[in-house]
């Protein structure tokens, strides 16, 4: 008999391996980014030389519409991938520098107003979801997964719900392909509809923050109807997002209550664990802006590298959205995240219309 | 049970998370901006 059996493993990839593994995809969201970035200062140029009124294409939707197309038409390469998962990375980054533009003055006061139409979201979002779920007969779970999804934050939400609720991958596939195919049609209908309503920007950026489900998403459908909507798109979604760890802790005790996931022992820990500590990052940079830390010219070249970095997230958006996945994970569940997130967006729309005119947002 | 991250909140990974880069990484640029080294970044 032998005396043991030697398994093949995988050798160990240094950092500086991983490092470079990162450079083809970021410099593929450079290049898709800039390419956008041109695209809108051309066709605008050429438009005004040859004495055309054509409507102004932002470079956030040339971006995406760049990157969808690569995905869609020619799929990405495998070279590509890991650099491109970076675009989550530059967003988080592109929200801590954008503090800069917020005095801590205005991060309390719509920061205030935000946090209540976030809390009423957040309540009517899950119990629309649970409903829907029920309605469709879609497993408990699976229903739980798109609630958060859609009441929180998306992705990272439905992530770090599976782990405390011990869902099944199958299940947190099904939520995340529902809810990034319709954060990929916000994109293109929220700013229609906001023009349409004539909001102003910050009713504008509050709706987007309240009912866009990704952040990147929120942030570029913000993007898409103005430089401020896109600000207090981002304030209210890092709200949001500052939310999540009571959101899914509330859940995992429900499911550990019912035996079907593990206790929470210590709840401050679990708290801080899924806390998005960009937030954190985002109030810091907001302080030393208020108190003077930087001079004008900094702030300004601030605000142009968070502008860089949510260039690379654009990218991105329009790169990982891949239809063809999309389609394969089934008709039930991104029906039950269409009605409901049809519903969410209506309801937040009322809500941040009233409130508009209530806190003069 | 499946032995997930969220099961045991107290036990902490020595390896930073993407948020915790993603901070480090903005607080560093705002500071070489903020000390002069960076002067301008054009958009």
């Amino acid at each position: 008999m032998a005396d043991s059996i030697a398994l093949p493993q995988n050798p160990p990839i240094s950092i500086s391996t991983k490092f470079l593994r990162l450079i083809p995809g970021v410099a593929l969201l450079a290049v898709i980014g800039f390419a956008g970035k041109l695209l809108e200062k051309n066709i605008n140029l050429y438009a005004k030389s040859h004495h055309w009124t054509i409507p102004n294409i932002e470079y956030v939707l040339w971006a995406i519409l760049i990157g969808l197309a690569i995905s869609n038409i020619f799929g990405l390469a495998r070279i590509f991938k890991p650099g491109v998962a970076t675009y989550e990375f530059w967003l988080k980054a592109g929200i801590v520098l954008l503090g800069s533009r917020f005095l801590l003055g205005d991060v309390w006061k719509l920061g205030s107003v935000s946090l209540l139409l976030v809390f009423i979201e957040i309540a009517g979002s899950l119990a629309f979801m649970t409903f829907l779920g029920r309605l469709f007969r879609l497993r408990p779970k699976l229903t739980t997964l798109l609630a958060v999804g859609s009441a929180v934050c998306g992705v990272s939400a439905i992530i770090a719900t599976k782990g405390a609720i011990e869902a099944d991958d199958e299940d947190s596939s099904f939520a995340i392909a529902a809810i990034l195919a319709l954060g990929a049609l916000s994109l293109f209908t929220f700013p229609l509809i906001g023009h349409a309503l004539h909001l102003s920007d910050h009713a504008y950026g509050a709706w987007a923050g309240l009912a866009v489900d990704n952040t990147a998403e929120a942030t570029a459908a913000g993007a898409l109807f103005s430089d401020s909507a896109a600000k207090l798109a981002v304030l209210v979604k890092t709200t949001r997002n500052a939310l999540i760890g009571f959101v899914v802790l509330a859940y995992a005790i429900y499911w550990a209550s019912r035996g079907q996931a593990q206790a929470v022992t210590n709840k401050a820990a679990f708290l801080w664990q899924k806390f998005p500590k960009f937030v954190l990052g985002f109030l810091l940079v907001s302080v030393l802006a208020t108190v003077g830390f930087f001079t004008k010219d900094q702030n300004t070249n601030l605000a142009n590298l968070s502008r860089w970095a949510f260039l690379l997230t654009f990218a991105g958006v329009g790169l990982r959205t891949n239809f063809r996945e999309m389609r394969l994970q089934g008709l039930r569940p991104f029906a039950v995240g269409f009605i409901g997130e049809i519903a969410i967006a209506a309801f937040t729309l009322a809500l941040v219309i009233g409130a508009d005119r209530l806190f003069h947002l | 049970m499946r032995n997930d991250n969220s099961t045991s909140a107290a036990k902490t990974n020595p390896r930073l998370s993407l948020d915790t880069w993603a901070v480090l990484i903005a607080l560093a640029a705002a500071i070489l901006i903020r000390a002069g080294v960076i002067h301008r970044i054009p958009w």
